[in-house]
């Protein structure tokens, strides 16, 4: 059952059941498959293709950075779905979307778009790689945001026949968790989520349906987080100690997102401190200022407590805080707090501030979120001796380190009750470290031991392949669905697929259920003949077996009606005309009674008159049977005639009767009579052809 | 069986009365709108009263009083009790609208149909939805899925979409099909052959100019007056449609450096304009897009000043200006006032952008020719003074010590109940305590109001065994390194004061604006003195199309493509429903019905149904051939049955028996005639026949208009001399369709 490491992708038993191939269900990790960064994740079921988030690697530059895109054909992807703003789930979008064949449909919610662009434009101008390397330029972003488009929270819309909605997932403004479901089978992809609310985010929703499929995020896999109140406490009082005894305080965050909630934090905590009010706070991101506008917007996309304070005044209208442009505009003199971006202190402003600090030990440096593996923020949370700065020498580190995670994902309890509640079949992990990962897996095996519960860890580009069985319904509709059927009856009507869903409906309700209509197809077509209309009735009816003859009731042709089917007509003494419906049958019908008219004024001259045959039922009896003699002395060789019209058919030594009135075979031996029966069969088949009538 | 569906109309049938409809889906009573007019006319509501208690579930389409104007009542005084569910903005302009009236009533009469806090417990139970959310209702409505979708006409107006069991029930009133500057327009067409669509016949006779000529009209007319020195009167709604002429005037003021100052007077004008700014996601493309691109809100206003109070506009120098002012009608509010002051100047106009309610002033107005004088009713609140003062607060002193003797027996039952004084519970309260004691001194009042709340908040439960803060006997714990600390207990107190401050904190302004704040809590004794009086009309008077509503030849058009099974009509003059009626019937399908009041119609789907299950074996034989969104196929299946008895379909055991062959597909003659002429086919239309080539012709028979009716099954008749070109043609004709 538990099966670790490798994986065994095969979920169901492929021999047991007719699979077709169109019931397989292939989710592939093209990043963040068993490592943090550059979260894209392709799933294809029916023939239809989803992929989720297009993120970066932080730690990387260039293509390096990218998410495994060759293993896919862009072009067949259907939607693309993007849960929130990060870089590590968006950053690629504009060379996805540009760069790539990809045709199909991207959507996000309105905070994460208005918010990508102004973080990817950013990103575009402090990536300092080469120009080759550049992945997209300012240009590509402002084309992709032409083909974004937006959902709101709990929105349904359906793209090609795979309806899709969002749920909140608390972690950033505008994060969404997606749901996709394609006929029937349901898959959730958390992104990174958070159960806990905070000061302006709402917690995650738990879905009214459970999925199938749940990926699931598994950045802090078995850890568990401190309250939040406790972590607010630990942050505040870390930095009113500092800068009480003359210190800095450094925060590197990532611009948006969690550091608009430790703004709050701040801001809230400077209010009520009034003896703090001479020590300013900083908040270095010209980014984060453009950003405000939206913040100030999609209030409605927070929860309840600011959209309260809302009314009163905005929430984001920070009192205590003030924006830093750059270093140089920066006095430090004397104790102050600053926040500053990258968090990871690769470079940029946090990375000049730290170097310039990092010897006193008055100050503090307070990491409010995770951290990436191999960034200098990552190094100095295990308070090495040294660090190295930027012009390379060596410098003690002696200021204090302090981490306090703020980053919004779910910790252990939140994942197993969010899992518990939820109780997905199949549980995919995504976006962790393969050991944190692991860790979780393990526990997650343990917790769900009782169920048949599968937690899978796929690697990048390892796919992992299902199998749904899935029910195909019909519903019968209109005149066809008078009566329900019982076991044993016939149904036959048209069967219409939209989508994945199936109607059983008769032609005449096509229109009405659906937006197709039915056409009937009337033709006339007139044929030169001037000889006697009866000597086309006779020729008719010597092919024919149902010929009516009546006159038109307004011009007083004679007319004849040939199965029913075709009208024909003497519309003068030149013209006859056929009249009918179109239809295969109908159509050959009428072709044979062209050709019968074209041939009756060619033979005009001779006019033979020939009595009426007279159709001789024992006459016609005697012919069949010599036929039905000759033909199965073709095929067996040995036929004679027995006593009362049977025929007895020796092969092999081997005896076989047959009844030719009934079709029995009396042999003794089982495959013989088969043979005979068969053939018998066919023979009929072709001597008496099922009568027009009956069509 | 199909799902039973009927009909009830409760108000607003064969005139243009409020809206209000009762719609049964298999037993569950859906009420769809619960409008109330202008007046607050309690006759109107009573077939309303005879139903609320039945009521499962509330609808609510647009956030102004024709579509919800009544709930606050209902909910207070007819017994209606079920949720209401709506969108967002309707849920949060409704509010603003209800306020707004509630406090111009106030001011000309002694309002008493419902109170503020009637307004806010009755709004408090909406649960909000998205656009396109699908709502699974449980309980007694097990199976029935809502959804909003997009109606334009207001901010969040909803077409609303009910299934039960595929079968689709869309109410869609007062849509607009045209995007406008701030809204999208309707989504009604994307829906197709619903099984009953209830619409209304408003606008069915009126035919309006295209959306450039109308505006242009307006802003001359508008511009006209300002530079003769005049003043421009525009009776709006409190948060609809006033959102649209913000954004004409704003745009035509940036665009030609104009300062004529413009004003937008209601009770709650701020208010409004703050949540039109973060309600961005509801409103159009082009406004979402301009903010992604620039980050500028189109409604962080530049040229509009908003405002609370009549008083600030009379601070405003004399001269021409533009005021926008609540109500439309005319009947109360601000622009009654406004309207009274102006009305006996030429120079000015008094330009109406919608319909005036029937019977108010407003419609009076729009008659033509206009009446030369009306008479009005100026009504005004004055405080009390001298002996009816005396009187008042000895009256006011009885009655508070009845009440305090009888909120303390309350509160002794509602303590047990609720220990925690959440925060809906909390925030009625305020507002009860502020409005009911219209108590003597405004001073005392507020005393009284906050040592209420006070108390509420912080009452001790009475399950405790004394009213006195929690006690523990201090057996504390030592150990090596002295006492043993939990810090947790530390912690959690800090939560109870953040959790217990937040509601107090911001809660009693967070609803208002200052001014509507001080007016509500301005508990000075007061009356309302009434006085008639004669106005001349000498103003111009001006009534251009700004509802928003798509017009008739528009609503005809879209209601032959969504071809319904059965059309209900409500909402509209006589004249408009007959009207529609009668089309509806030759050219949109059959069943039409246009219901009187309290007449509950049957449009229950004659529709049978059943549900088989598909088996593997069949499917994959079956080849489809694929029409736009369709894939079709011809099955011939035998009945067979699943374990879980369920009916499925198995492939026959014997030979099907042929079937009537049917073509399927659409064809349009003039893209056949198209088709044709790139075959190298001469073809011409003549008389109505398509002459195909020298001989051949082709013909449409039937009305090929009609939809959904029986002649729905085209007929074509193609003619010609037994020829070769015929049978090409022919040919071409048949690649048209799919032969099943």
């Amino acid at each position: 059952m538990a099966s670790t490491g490798q994986q065994t992708t095969s979920l169901k038993r492929r021999d047991s059941l007719v699979t077709r191939e169109g019931d397989q269900l292939i989710i592939t990790p093209l990043g963040a498959g068993n490592e943090v960064g550059r979260s894209c994740v392709y799933m294809s079921y029916k023939g239809k293709t989803v992929l989720f988030d297009c993120g970066i690697h932080p730690a990387y530059s260039g293509m390096a950075a990218l998410p495994y895109f060759d293993e896919i054909d862009p072009s067949t992807i259907d939607v693309l779905l993007v849960t929130h703003f990060h870089l590590d789930h968006a950053a690629s979008l504009p060379y996805f979307l540009e760069k790539t064949t990809f045709k199909g449909r991207v959507f996000m919610t309105h905070a994460t778009k208005a918010i990508y662009k102004l973080l990817l434009s950013d990103y575009v101008k402090v990536s300092k790689v080469s120009v080759e390397d550049m992945l997209f330029d300012e240009q590509d972003i402002l084309r992709s945001m032409d083909k974004i488009e937006v959902i709101d929270f709990h929105q349904t819309l359906e793209v090609n026949g795979i309806r899709f909605w969002c749920y909140t997932a608390g972690h950033v403004l505008g994060a969404a968790m997606f749901m996709v479901d394609i006929a029937g089978v349901r898959v959730l992809y958390t992104g990174d989520y958070s159960r806990e609310e905070d000061r302006h985010l709402r917690a995650a929703e738990l879905p009214q349906f459970s999925p199938d499929i749940c990926i699931i995020e598994s950045t802090y896999g078995v850890q568990l987080h401190q309250p939040r109140l406790i972590r607010e406490k630990r942050f505040t009082d870390v930095i009113h100690s500092t800068v009480a005894q003359g210190g800095r305080v450094l925060i590197p965050a990532f611009a948006l997102g969690r550091a608009q909630e430790l703004l709050l934090i701040l801001d809230e905590y400077w209010s009520n401190h009034p003896e703090l009010h001479n020590i300013p706070i900083y908040y270095a991101s010209p980014l984060a200022k453009r950003c405000m506008a939206v913040y100030q917007t999609y209030i409605n996309a927070m929860n309840e407590r600011i959209r309260n304070q809302f009314a009163n005044s905005n929430p984001f209208d920070f009192k205590h805080i003030s924006p830093l442009k750059s270093i140089d505009n920066f006095g430090d003199v004397g104790p102050s707090v600053v926040m500053a971006s990258p968090g990871g202190l690769q470079s940029g402003l946090s990375r000049q501030l730290f170097d310039k600090w990092c010897s006193d030990k008055r100050n503090a440096c307070v990491i409010p979120g995770y951290v990436v593996e191999g960034t200098l923020a990552k190094t100095i949370i295990n308070e090495p001796k040294e660090v190295t700065l930027m012009n390379g020498l060596t410098a003690p580190l002696n200021m204090q380190v302090h981490y306090i995670s703020f980053s919004a994902h779910a910790d252990y309890a939140q994942t197993s009750t969010f899992l518990k509640e939820l109780m997905p079949p199949n549980i995919l992990l995504v976006h962790g470290e393969a050991n944190e990962m692991g860790r979780l897996k393990q526990k997650l095996i343990s917790l769900f031991a009782d169920r048949n519960t599968k937690i899978i860890t796929p690697k990048n580009c390892q796919s992992v392949e299902m199998y749904f069985n899935s029910e195909k319904m019909a519903k019968t509709i209109g005149k066809l669905a008078e009566k329900t059927p019982e076991v044993g009856e016939n149904v036959s009507g048209l069967l219409v697929k939209k989508g994945f869903s199936y109607q059983i409906l008769a032609p005449d309700d096509l229109h009405v259920f659906s937006q197709l209509s039915t056409a009937n197809v009337t033709q006339r077509i007139t044929i030169p003949y001037s000889g006697a209309f009866g000597v086309i009735k006779h020729r008719l009816k010597q092919i024919y077996e149902s010929v009516g003859s009546s006159t038109d009731e307004e011009s007083g042709v004679p007319t004849l009606r040939v199965h029913d089917r075709v009208t024909v007509k003497q519309e003068s003494e030149n013209h006859i005309s056929l009249h009918w419906t179109a239809d295969p049958i109908s159509d050959m019908v009428s072709d044979s009674i062209v050709a019968l008219v074209l041939n009756a004024s060619r033979e005009m001259p001779k006019v033979v008159v020939e009595s009426e045959p007279v159709v001789d039922e024992a006459e016609e009896e005697k012919k069949a049977g010599k036929i039905i003699h000759a033909l199965l002395v073709s095929i067996f060789g040995d036929v004679k005639f027995g006593e009362n019209g049977k025929l007895v058919i020796s092969v092999d030594g081997k005896v076989a009767q047959l009844d030719k009135q009934s079709g029995e075979v009396d042999s003794a031996n089982e495959g013989l009579r088969e043979r005979v029966k068969t053939a018998f069969r066919r023979i009929q088949d072709a001597v008496r052809p099922i009568p027009l009538s009956a069509s | 069986m199909g799902t039973s569906v009927q009909v009830t109309p409760l108000c607003g049938v064969y005139n243009e009365d409020p809206l209000s409809y009762l719609v049964s889906i298999d037993g569950f009573n859906l009420l769809i709108d619960c409008g109330w007019n202008d007046h607050f006319d309690t006759s109107i509501l009573h077939p309303l009263s005879r139903v609320a208690a039945t009521v499962d579930a509330v609808l609510l389409s647009h956030p102004d009083t024709l579509h919800l104007g009544a709930l606050p009542y209902a909910m207070k005084h007819l017994g209606l009790s079920a949720p209401v569910y709506a969108t967002e903005p309707v849920f949060r302009l409704g509010l603003l609208t209800m306020y707004d009236h509630y406090l111009s009533r106030k001011q000309i009469s002694e309002f008493d149909l419902f109170t503020l806090d009637d307004i806010d417990s009755a709004f408090q139970n909406i649960t909000r939805l998205t656009y396109s959310q699908n709502y699974h209702i449980t309980g007694k409505g097990e199976g029935i899925v809502i959804a909003p979708h997009v109606a334009g006409h207001l901010l969040g107006g909803t077409v609303w979409k009910i299934t039960k069991d595929g079968e689709d029930v869309i109410y869609a009133v007062d849509f607009n099909h045209r995007k406008e500057r701030h809204l999208n327009g309707t989504v009604l067409e994307s829906f197709v052959r619903p099984a009953v669509l209830i619409t209304d016949a408003y606008n069915s006779l009126n035919n309006q100019p295209s959306r450039r000529q109308r505006d242009q009209e307006f802003l001359d007319a508008v511009m006209k007056t300002l530079r003769a020195d005049g003043k421009v009167l525009l009776p709006v709604d409190t948060a609809g449609r006033i959102l649209e002429l913000i954004l004409i005037l704003e745009q035509y003021w940036a665009q030609h450096h104009l300062t004529y100052p413009i004003f937008f007077l209601t009770y709650v004008s701020s208010s409004t304009i703050d949540y039109a700014k973060s309600f961005l996601e509801w409103m159009s493309d082009s406004i979402a897009k301009s903010f992604e691109h620039t980050r500028d809100n189109a409604f962080l206003l530049k040229h509009v000043t908003l405002l609370i109070n009549k008083s600030e506009l009379d601070n405003v120098p004399d001269g021409p200006k533009i005021v926008l002012a609540s109500m439309a009608s005319l009947e109360a509010g601000f622009s009654h006032d406004i309207f009274v002051e102006w009305a006996a100047d030429a120079k000015n106009l008094v330009l109406f952008t919608e319909r005036g309610q029937f019977a108010t002033l407003a419609r009076m107005l729009q008659s033509d020719p206009p009446p030369k004088a009306v008479k009005v009713t100026m009504s005004k609140r004055v405080p009390l003074v001298g002996e009816e003062l005396i009187a008042y607060e000895e009256e006011q002193n009885r009655m508070k010590k009845e009440e305090a003797l009888k909120a303390t027996l309350i509160k002794e039952e509602e303590s047990k109940a609720t220990i925690k004084a959440d925060l809906p519970v909390g925030d009625a309260m305020v507002i009860d305590a502020g409005t009911t004691h219209t108590s003597s001194d405004a001073a005392v009042m507020h005393g009284d109001a906050y040592r209420d709340i006070l108390i509420d908040g912080f009452v001790p439960p009475l399950s405790s065994a004394a009213p006195m803060f929690p006690f523990y006997d201090k057996s504390s714990e030592w150990d090596d390194f002295g006492e043993i600390i939990n810090p947790d207990d530390y912690v959690i107190k800090d939560e109870d004061m953040d959790q217990a401050f937040m509601p107090v904190g911001g809660d009693i302004d967070a609803k208002f604006d200052e001014g509507s704040a001080s007016l509500m809590l301005d508990t000075t004794p007061s009356k309302v003195v009434s006085s008639e009086l004669t106005v001349q009309v000498k103003c111009s008077l001006i009534y251009m199309d700004f509802e928003g509503r798509s017009d008739g030849r528009s609503i005809k058009s879209i209601l032959a493509h969504v071809a319904p099974l059965k059309l209900v009509l409500v909402h509209g003059s006589a004249e408009a429903t007959e009207h529609l009626k009668q089309h509806s019937v030759k050219h949109v399908c059959p069943h039409v019905f246009a219901p009187q009041i309290e007449e509950t119609i049957d449009v229950t789907s004659d529709l049978c149904a059943y549900k088989v299950q598909l088996s593997e074996k069949l499917m994959s034989n079956v080849l489809f051939k694929k029409l736009g969104d369709y894939e079709i196929a011809w099955v011939d299946a035998e009945v067979g049955k699943t374990e879980s008895d369920m009916l499925s379909l198995l492939p026959l055991s014997n030979p099907a028996p042929a079937h009537k062959s049917v073509l399927v597909g659409d064809i349009k003659m003039a893209d056949f005639k198209q088709f044709l002429a790139s075959k190298g086919v001469q073809v011409e239309f003549a008389g109505g026949a398509l002459r195909c080539g020298e001989y051949v012709t082709l013909r449409k028979v039937g009305d090929a208009s009609q939809k959904g009716g029986a002649a729905a099954i085209q007929q074509i008749v193609i003619e010609g001399p037994l020829s070769e070109e015929y049978y090409k043609i022919r040919e071409y004709l048949y690649s048209q369709f799919y032969s099943l």
